[in-house]
């Protein structure tokens, strides 16, 4: 366990890059499915104008 | 079409992880010798590594300001509801960056004048843009007429962004102040601070990864202001559609 902590004190700086980074993914990964459901929406808006 | 855009998806993906990689865990040392190690910069020492987010996030402040601002003109000229809806998520992300610009500002700051906010003609400035955007929200939300909250939003960004140059580039350089480019005093003179990006105090690596974070954050702001109008937009269709049957 002592190994772990100062393990952890010592890179304490590849943890900050690590969470940064699932940080990044998460934003980027939520960007792209808000991109998807978008995409849809205007598929549906475009429909229903069509079938008018 | 679709090619292209997973193209610049995973391009932007792949520069953001790097720029994280780079710009956080990349040694500062004295005499740098390998690509991935950067110089002391004077002064800034290991904070200087706030640069790579800090900059960035000033400068789409300014960029997502400007086009606030441009298609406040557009609306005005074409009466164009979406280009209302563009200008509205410009401004949006320009306070949201603005914010960030704040927050990363001050810890640096901590760090590197020991508070977090000390009045500086910098900090003052973005604390005056942040209450003239925050006033835009306040007059926006007032108005219930769409087409008067379109053209009185639209004056309102032309002449809010009148203050930006003044703000962001001009007061902060003529004023005595602590952040880099400010004026100092050195023997009893007044003289222009040096800026690690202004005066290219950085080496070749440390520059790379700086422009490699401005593009990425460039390409991130695109998309979000992408994301942003386009959900207003429909948004507004939508309802309209329900409240006609």
């Amino acid at each position: 366990m002592n190994g772990f902590y100062e393990f952890l004190h010592d890179n304490a700086i590849y943890i900050v890059t690590f969470i940064v980074l699932i940080v990044w993914v998460g934003i980027f990964f939520y960007l792209n499915n808000l991109d998807k459901r978008m995409k849809s929406i205007e598929k549906d808006i475009k429909g229903d104008k069509n079938e008018k | 079409m679709k090619k292209f855009e997973i193209a610049w998806k995973t391009l932007l993906f792949l520069l953001l992880c790097f720029v994280s990689v780079a710009g956080i865990a990349f040694p500062i040392v004295e005499n740098p010798v390998h690509w991935y190690q950067y110089p002391v910069i004077k002064g800034l020492e290991e904070n200087a590594k706030i640069i790579f987010f800090h900059v960035p996030t000033a400068w789409l402040t300014v960029i997502a300001f400007l086009m606030s601002t441009i298609y406040s003109i557009k609306y005005l000229r074409k009466k164009n509801l979406d280009d209302d809806a563009k200008s509205y998520s410009a401004a949006q992300l320009g306070i949201i960056f603005c914010i960030l610009a704040t927050i990363t500002g001050s810890i640096w700051s901590k760090f590197a004048w020991g508070a977090f906010w000390s009045w500086d003609p910098r900090q003052t400035s973005i604390f005056a843009l942040l209450l003239i955007y925050g006033a835009w929200f306040a007059l926006r939300s007032s108005i219930e007429s769409e087409e008067k909250r379109a053209t009185l939003s639209a004056v309102y960004s032309i002449i809010a962004f009148v203050t930006v140059p003044f703000f962001i580039f001009i007061m902060p350089r003529i004023m005595i102040g602590l952040h880099p480019g400010a004026e100092e005093v050195v023997n009893g003179k007044l003289v222009q601070s040096s800026s690690p990006v202004i005066d290219f105090q950085m080496n070749s690596s440390m520059l790379l990864v700086f422009f490699l974070s401005l593009a990425a954050f460039t390409i991130l702001y695109f998309w979000m202001w992408n994301l942003g109008y386009k959900s207003l937009i429909y948004k507004d269709r939508i309802q309209k559609q329900i409240t006609r049957g």
